[in-house]
């Protein structure tokens, strides 16, 4: 791996041009790791079924749900660090844009079609336990009611994000690195807050209940959820690779690695950054949204900075910053790990039991360690990002002969 | 005589500027942005609170042992971690995760340990009102007199150690220019060191302080670094004493900012006491991104007319 200089591409600013010995030795390590990233698919295949044998499948299709719900958090969070060089420390805004918004405004919809109670007391604990269950109810009995719910839950989630997307770029375009991220980071924790102490918006501390849109299908509900939710993580991962992969993706590389050079080829960075944390945002709050629909509650104070910017960013960089692949990888590895520490954590770790200490708290053990060890042995990640090249390796090598840079191009 | 709300606005006040000029001070010689502040702070209240209520007294014959317990663990974190990563070159993102990995370390073993108090000795760790072991001076509480005083006393060592001592020269020159000053022979290994002794040290000691005024939880380095953050943005990151007083403005500003409000409009604004430092460091990033440290400067260079400083924002 690249030691020196290679330290992750991204967010160079000051640098341009930095890209020359860092990457080629991340080009030739690459061909090794392109094996063994289907080697941890598999491996992880294996590590699943073999749960599922001994531990059942209830087990393996909450790994599923966990994993996918931080897939679409994680690769979201890719697209604006790994892409486009934005220090995101307060990926935990747009997913509580999403959140909100799913646990505030659906119920209240149907509540004031069908007369029940729809202003500030559908949030009033005492009023919005009755209230949502007669939705969820009322949700059962209509396929297509339930279906349109959803629908409708995610794209005003999205709507959500997109909008505390574009209010993030603002500081984004004028601060860099490490203060952009604090910024965000000090944002995503007030308006954790603001959940938090205003009541009429997600209950306060008392949360809110979400309306059911899986009851429809309720002897199997759970099965179904998990189902929806991977093919979700899978639709995203596909549009983010595809997205990347575009003329769109190039200029999100161009703008991540030189940002003058895009300025001088007439890209605008400012717009583009801001679409990059726009899509994003929106990708977040459909997590965030997918996230209190499963769990048919919003509480505020769940949705902390741990659970949803530092989990991810350490899921991002065990995967690789800037590879999709790698993030989806990244994201199933360490939710398997997390899950059997906490299902095997009385008969493994009984000896800290004994001292009365819980083994729940080496999962943040494991997840600091992840992040230390990444960072100092595999800045890369397992997948490190590929290098792409404009023109296919054969093609660059042949017009390079033409034009007699042979010995030095290859 | 004094009132309720400046006695623990000092006495927290006084911690947000020891833990805003420890990430100060970390960051000019480093580049690290150092979030295990956060865990740092919290070890250095622990420290003092299994001291007082193990052994009695009061808290603060207990400081000087959480001043060291946050240098170790600041000496390994620069062992460890960010040694390594500043001989690679690492750029700021880098070297500001690998710093949240540790912290997040040092947090779970905060919580084991807690779990092991709970058990083992019976005490409740998790809501700790230190307040309650506090002594009385001059009819105040004696965490509003001692803290900042203590506080002037550990920054005014600093003063003397940065400007009277040689090794204090040697660090201010790897601060203004670390290759010239490698060059002309100093160590920078020993100042980054150095550095990470004194801002390990100053943020268990702040995290002490400041859980003299607020309750004392495992998670109180986690609420409030972005707090000790706003306190370095405000003085501007860029000299030691604009984070000192940057962390002492916001602190106090909290305090007062809620006490005030709280009086006009209601008590539902204390649950938005956070409100306050983010604003500050917000107006601070769009008005003045270099911050008191900058703006004094630029003010004193346009009244005598010096050339002003080209300060990195």
């Amino acid at each position: 791996m690249g030691h020196d200089g290679g330290q992750g591409h991204w967010i160079e600013k000051e640098r341009c041009g930095g890209m020359n010995g860092a990457d080629k030795s991340v080009s030739r390590t690459q061909d090794v790791w392109m094996k063994n990233e289907v080697v941890i698919g598999l491996v992880m295949v294996a590590v699943l079924t073999v749960i599922m044998l001994t531990l059942g499948l209830p087990l393996v299709l909450t790994i599923l749900i966990d994993a996918a719900v931080f897939t679409i958090v994680t690769l979201s969070l890719n697209l604006e660090v790994g892409h486009t060089g934005i220090s995101q420390f307060g990926r935990v805004l747009a997913v509580i844009a999403g959140a909100f918004v799913v646990g505030a405004v659906p119920g209240r919809v149907l509540a004031f079609l069908n007369g029940l109670p729809y202003g500030v007391s559908y949030a009033d604990d005492a009023v919005n336990y009755k209230v949502v269950p007669a939705i969820s109810d009322l949700l059962a009995s209509s396929l297509p009611l339930s279906v349109g719910f959803l629908l409708f839950s995610f794209v005003l989630a999205a709507v959500a994000g997109a909008v505390v997307g574009w209010l993030t770029s603002r500081p984004a375009i004028r601060l860099k690195e490490a203060y952009l991220g604090i910024s965000l980071l000090a944002f995503g924790d007030f308006f954790m807050w603001v959940g938090h102490n205003w009541e009429p918006l997600v209950g306060g501390t008392t949360a809110v209940f979400v309306p059911d849109p899986f009851r429809v299908v309720w002897g199997s509900r759970f099965q179904v959820i998990v189902i929806v939710a991977v093919i979700m993580a899978f639709l995203v991962y596909l549009y983010l690779e595809k997205l990347t992969r575009s003329p769109f993706g190039r200029t999100l590389h161009m703008v991540r690695d030189c940002d003058v050079a895009a300025a001088v080829c007439g890209k605008d960075i400012v717009s583009i950054r801001t679409q990059s944390l726009m899509i994003g945002s929106a990708l977040a709050a459909v997590g965030g949204a997918l996230y209190v629909i499963y769990a048919g509650t919003c509480t505020a104070i769940g949705f902390t900075r741990l659970t949803w910017t530092f989990w991810p960013w350490a899921y991002m960089m065990l995967g690789g910053i800037g590879s999709n692949r790698g993030v989806v990888l990244g994201v199933l590895m360490l939710t398997v790990a997390r899950t059997l520490i906490i299902t095997y954590r009385s008969t493994l770790f009984g000896f800290l039991l004994a001292w009365g200490i819980d083994p729940m708290w080496l999962e943040y053990t494991l997840m600091g360690l992840v992040i230390m060890l990444v960072v100092l042995f595999m800045p890369h990640g397992l997948v490190p990002a590929k290098v792409e090249s404009i023109l296919p390796a054969g093609r660059v090598r042949k017009a390079a002969q033409e034009q007699g840079f042979g010995a030095t191009v290859g | 005589m004094m009132p309720a709300w400046l006695a623990s606005g000092l006495a927290y006040a006084s911690g947000l500027s020891l833990t805003a000029g420890g990430i100060t001070l970390l960051y000019i010689t480093t580049r690290t942005f150092n979030f295990a502040h956060a865990s740092m702070a919290t070890w250095g209240f622990y420290v003092v609170y299994t001291g007082t209520v193990l052994y009695g007294g009061t808290p603060y014959r207990w400081l000087p042992l959480s001043f060291l317990l946050g240098a170790l663990l600041g000496v390994i974190c620069y062992l460890v971690l960010n040694r390594h990563l500043l001989a690679r070159k690492a750029n700021t993102i880098t070297l500001m995760m690998s710093t949240l990995g540790y912290d997040l370390v040092l947090l779970a073993f905060i919580q084991m340990y807690c779990d092991y108090l709970t058990y083992s000795l019976k005490l409740f760790p998790r809501r700790v009102t230190m307040s309650v072991y506090d002594i009385e001076l001059f009819g105040t509480s004696g965490a509003s007199i001692i803290l900042p005083l203590t506080a002037v006393a550990v920054l005014s060592l600093l003063h003397l150690f940065i400007t009277r001592t040689k090794f204090g020269t040697a660090m201010r020159a790897t601060i203004e220019n670390s290759l010239l000053a490698g060059a002309s022979g100093i160590n920078s290994d020993w100042v980054y060191l150095a550095s990470w002794v004194i801002g390990g040290g100053m943020a268990a000691l702040g995290g002490a302080f400041m859980a003299m005024a607020m309750t004392g939880t495992p998670v109180l380095g986690m609420t409030t670094i972005p707090f000790m953050f706003a306190g370095a943005i405000l003085g501007g990151l860029h000299s030691l004493y604009g984070g000192i007083l940057g962390g002492f403005v916001v602190g106090l500003a909290e305090y007062a900012g809620v006490y005030f409000l709280a009086a006009e409009v209601g008590s539902w604004v204390l649950g938005y006491r956070m409100a306050i430092p983010l604003l500050i460091m917000a107006v601070t990033l769009m008005v003045f991104p270099q911050g008191l440290a900058g703006a004094w400067a630029t003010m004193v260079g346009k009244v005598t007319g010096l050339r002003k400083r080209g300060v990195e924002a």
